[in-house]
């Protein structure tokens, strides 16, 4: 889940991306640049769930590097990523987490892809990873996926796709184990001013 | 032999041997290797823990913010706090980055940040997924009421799933497949909480845990660990603006603080005695020829005796070499005897060696005895300084007697003369009468006082004192969960059931202390580690609550949460075989509970680790428990303290009477064996009698500081009774400078700051100048002839 949401947040900046496709104007345009707050809808298919689940909320970035996923529905959690750690708040259950990013198990390989891609050091991914833009009309989508033999055998693949007025982008992300989730975002807001929801909800998430 | 080739040989094999002891030499500084002997089943398990145990190899490691920087949620750094944010690492990043920087290290078994577990914990949880009918509680039949409540199995579903959609769900997934209950889970709970406890101390997150290969006592290896610990923490704070500074705690950083103090104490006393004893021999003896030549013996006395010591051992302590540099001034009272009575009767070196033999030969067995005594009192470390002493006092005898005369040939001695020395001599004839009557009253009163001497009961106060170290410890551990490394639990049984069955029932006990607040917290085994009793039962109440109702309620409330049926709706069966705790050690839980599985040689030895806790409620809430009870490291060093004084003392007396039966050998006279040993023994009477009135807690190392005395002092009597040179002036003019060279040699220990140092140099220089003080006063001389008696 901790994958999940770093490699979400990570390409959310995607939301920027225009005209071209090279892969090159991509990685350039998924840097996290600013703040933006972004609508989302959350669906995931779980090997051990007899049906989709679904969720939905709101996504909260800063240019450094906080990402904040506030969920609305079913219920309200928020997860949160600042520094090196990721931070797990579940109210209704009284559930804290913390951990390093570097924690995340077998999924440290793809944690690291995310922050790769994140703080625009894609070409240090090129060695296990391989990246594919199409474009079809005003529709274009990035494929990131593991170099057979090359990558971690858990690691996911990644679809970005949107279109070009980039108010609204899909990411699904296919684990190697057949789970999948599939967000859809619209972007709500941008601006200095959601520094203080950030810091809000990072606090309420690490329990300070 | 003639003495040109006596000289030529000596020339010779001197360099030779020096070079076969370099070559063979290993210096030890282990202090607990010196003082903690290994004769019984716990001595043996203190020695082990404080030397190899693993929390006495853990570093504890804390990155913090320089004065000045800001930090933000999740500790993040700023120079500029307001908006728009300065992106700048944070504690926690930092932390991580230096985690997977010190994990490189040679030396560093593991390192991981206080308010995880460890990696391989979360792989080895895995591990016990299949047996979870086996393990899910300690208390089976009491926590099965709520775990298969069926009226509870919609709430555990929806739990289930909250569960794998968290941060956890890829772990949480991989047990649920093999678990569905998640039972096994149950069981590590209180892990759990322990995390959870810790991560409220250490908000910043760093905190970090360095587990060390090393024994913690082995200080060069920790030495090396530590300079490599702050030199990646230096390159990676300097590459992020120098914002943090590390503090380390621990047993380890402790262990290299007192071995570079040991060092330079060994340094600084071996120099100040060499030093002092050459000044003393020089103000005797004017004579650079003859010190040089005398510095050679002794030197190759104690080149002897280190090459002794380590064919005998293997390795010889700092501290032997700290002490046997003060052997110098013992053993250079031979010389000086030879050398006295060379000037003042004109006598040639070997006629006078020939004269003072036979005394020469009992003085040396006396102090040898007194060593011999010293190396019985229990201490490892003194039974080395015994070897030691023993070859480098028949060197320095057997060099005196044969190769001195060659070497002081065609050396001009002059000795100087003692101001007082004759004079103190001729008082102590004049008013014999009232003095002794004086030294009887002072008898009488010092042994009325020894009711008030006070026994040192707490052996830390003869560590080397380190306070800066330990508030620094004491900063550093308040960021730490407050596992103890020198108090547990420790459960001994022959076999691994019922060592097992004890530590399940010692954890019982603990949970309901802790309850009752007599402790924070405790680190047991269960579940990593179950008996076969406990594992039964637990399968017992499983299977039981696995009614075909239980299973469709389960099924229903998968269906409810939106889980799969299919998956977990099956609950299986308790696997047909338990865990057996040689097959959970050959996994990795075998590096998990590594400190808490003690190798000892019979049976089975178990720790369950303790948090801050009342001692004295807590053995009360052990009572009753067969083969569990508190182990305290200080206390058992504290018991040991006290049998080693014991020891001494009874060594001291033994040591005394042997030195009595030798030189009856040789007098044949029961009273002037007695009036040999009267300054020597009266000495230690009046120093027990200050120290009792002063209030100074008695040590053993006090005590054996006064063996060293006794077996010093008796020579006095010895030579002072034989009188070789008929002359009672040079004969006391020898004792007097011998006295010098002692005081000289043993003074320069007290500027030791190992506390150990300072006392045998108190004991020692106040027992010799006693004894010195005594012998003209209670052996009786005609002024020329043997002694007659008082």
């Amino acid at each position: 889940m901790k994958l999940v949401l770093c490699l979400l947040l990570a390409l959310l900046p995607m939301a920027g991306l225009a005209e071209e496709a090279s892969l090159a104007d991509l990685f350039v345009r998924i840097r996290q640049s600013g703040f933006a707050e972004f609508r989302y809808e959350e669906t995931r298919k779980l090997e051990l769930a007899s049906s989709p689940w679904q969720a939905q909320g709101y996504m909260l970035s800063a240019a450094d590097g906080r990402l904040i996923k506030l969920q609305l529905q079913p219920k309200r959690i928020i997860m949160a990523i600042a520094g090196e750690r990721m931070y797990y708040w579940d109210p209704e259950q009284k559930q804290r987490h913390a951990a390093p990013l570097g924690q995340a198990g077998l999924a440290a390989g793809q944690i690291t892809v995310f922050r790769s891609i994140l703080q625009g050091h894609a070409e240090e991914l090129q060695p296990t990873y391989d990246f594919a833009g199409e474009k079809h009309g005003k529709h274009w989508v990035l494929r990131v996926t593991p170099k057979p033999g090359q990558s971690d055998e858990d690691a996911p693949s990644i679809e970005i796709s949107g279109d070009e007025d980039g108010r609204k982008q899909q990411v699904l992300i296919r684990q190697a184990d057949g789970e999948s989730t599939e967000y859809r975002f619209m972007k709500t807001s941008a601006g200095p001013e959601l520094e203080y929801s950030i810091r809000r909800l990072l606090l309420e998430a690490t329990g300070d | 032999m003639s003495f040109v080739w006596r000289k030529r040989w000596f020339l010779l094999l001197f360099p030779l041997l020096l070079a076969a002891t370099t070559w063979q030499i290993r210096v030890e500084t282990d202090l607990n290797a010196f003082f903690t002997a290994t004769d019984s089943e716990d001595a043996k398990l203190l020695s082990g823990l404080l030397q190899s145990g693993e929390l006495s190899r853990r570093y504890l490691l804390l990155v913090e913010k320089k004065e000045g920087a800001k930090s933000g949620p999740g500790g993040e750094v700023s120079a500029l706090p307001s908006t728009p944010p300065h992106r700048t690492i944070s504690i926690d990043e930092f932390s991580a980055k230096l985690v997977r920087q010190l994990a490189g290290l040679a030396d560093v078994e593991r390192v991981w940040s206080a308010n995880e577990p460890p990696r391989n914990w979360i792989n080895a949880i895995r591990f016990y997924a299949p047996h979870h009918a086996h393990l899910f509680s300690l208390n089976p039949q009491e926590d099965g009421r709520g775990l298969f409540d069926p009226a509870g199995l919609a709430s555990r579903a929806d739990t289930l799933k909250q569960a794998l959609l968290s941060p956890q769900g890829s772990f949480v997934k991989s047990i649920a497949k093999q678990d569905p209950l998640l039972l096994s889970l149950n069981g590590f709970k209180d892990l759990q909480g322990q995390f959870e406890r810790q991560a409220k101390l250490n908000a910043d997150g760093g905190a970090l845990i360095l587990q060390s290969h090393p024994a913690a006592l082995d200080s060069d290896a920790h030495a090396h660990l530590q300079a490599a610990i702050r030199a990646s923490f230096d390159a990676l704070n300097g590459a992020n603006g120098s914002a943090f500074r590390l503090s380390m705690a621990g047993v380890p950083v402790f262990s290299v603080a007192a071995h570079s103090e040991i060092g330079r104490d060994v340094t600084l006393v071996s120099v100040v005695s060499s030093v002092a004893v050459a000044l003393v021999f020089l103000l005797l003896f004017h004579s650079f020829s003859a010190l040089h030549w005398v510095m050679m013996v002794q030197a190759a006395s104690f080149v002897v005796g280190t090459l002794a010591t380590a064919l005998a051992f293997g390795h010889v302590h700092s501290l032997t070499l700290a002490l046997g540099a003060s052997l110098i001034g013992i053993c250079t009272d031979y010389p000086i005897h030879v050398m006295v009575h060379c000037a003042k009767h004109r006598h040639s070196p070997l006629d006078a060696a020939r004269l003072l033999w036979p005394s020469l030969v009992m003085g040396g067995l006396t102090t040898v005895i007194g060593y011999a005594a010293l190396g019985m009192t229990g201490f490892p470390g003194f039974e080395q300084i015994a070897v030691f002493a023993l070859a480098s006092i028949a060197a320095s005898l057997g060099l005196t007697r044969w190769v001195l005369p060659a070497l002081l040939a065609h050396a001009s001695l002059h000795t100087a003369h003692l101001p007082g020395i004759a004079a103190w001599v001729d008082f102590c004839g004049r008013h014999r009468t009232g003095l002794l009557g004086l030294f009887a009253v002072s008898v009488i009163l010092a042994g009325l006082s020894l009711p008030q001497l006070r026994w040192m009961d707490d052996m830390q106060k003869l560590a080397v004192d380190m306070d800066m170290l330990k508030r620094q410890d004491e900063a550093v551990r308040t960021h730490f969960s407050s596992i103890e490394p020198g108090r547990f639990v420790l459960i001994q049984a022959a076999d691994w059931q019922t060592a097992l069955r004890r530590s399940e029932a010692a954890e019982r006990r603990l949970k309901s202390l802790k309850q009752a607040g007599v402790l924070s917290e405790y680190h047991g085994l269960f579940p990593w580690l179950a008996s076969q009793d406990l594992q039964a039962e637990n399968a017992r109440i499983y299977a039981q609550a696995l009614t075909p109702q239980f299973q469709e309620a389960w099924r229903v409330a998968l269906t409810k949460a939106g889980l799969s049926v299919d998956r977990l709706g099956l609950l299986p069966p308790p696997a047909a075989e338990p865990l057996d705790p040689g097959s959970v050690l050959a996994t990795p839980v075998r590096q998990i509970l590594s400190g808490q599985v003690i190798d000892g040689q019979n049976g089975v030895a178990l720790s369950l680790w303790l948090g801050e806790h009342n001692p004295d409620k807590l053995i009360e809430g052990l009572t009753g428990l067969e083969g569990t009870r508190y182990f305290s490291q200080k206390d058992q060093l504290d018991h040991l303290a006290g049998q080693y004084r014991d020891r001494s003392l009874v060594m001291l007396a033994i040591g005394i009477a042997v030195m009595g039966l030798f030189i009856w050998l040789q007098q044949r006279d029961l009273r002037k064996v007695l009036l040999t040993l009267l300054p020597s023994v009266a000495s230690v009477l009046f120093i027990f009698a200050t120290w009792a009135l002063m209030g100074e807690e008695v040590s053993f190392l006090h005590v054996v500081g006064l063996l060293l005395s006794v077996s010093l002092c008796v020579d006095y009597g010895i030579f002072f009774m034989d009188n070789r040179g008929q002359d009672t002036d040079i004969t006391y003019h020898a004792i007097a400078a011998s006295t010098l060279t002692t005081l000289a040699s043993f003074g320069a220990l007290g500027l030791g700051k190992t506390p150990t140092l300072p006392i045998l140099a108190v004991s020692v220089s106040l027992g010799v100048t006693i004894g010195f003080m005594l012998c003209p006063l209670l052996i009786k001389t005609g002024g020329n002839g043997p002694a007659s008696s008082v």
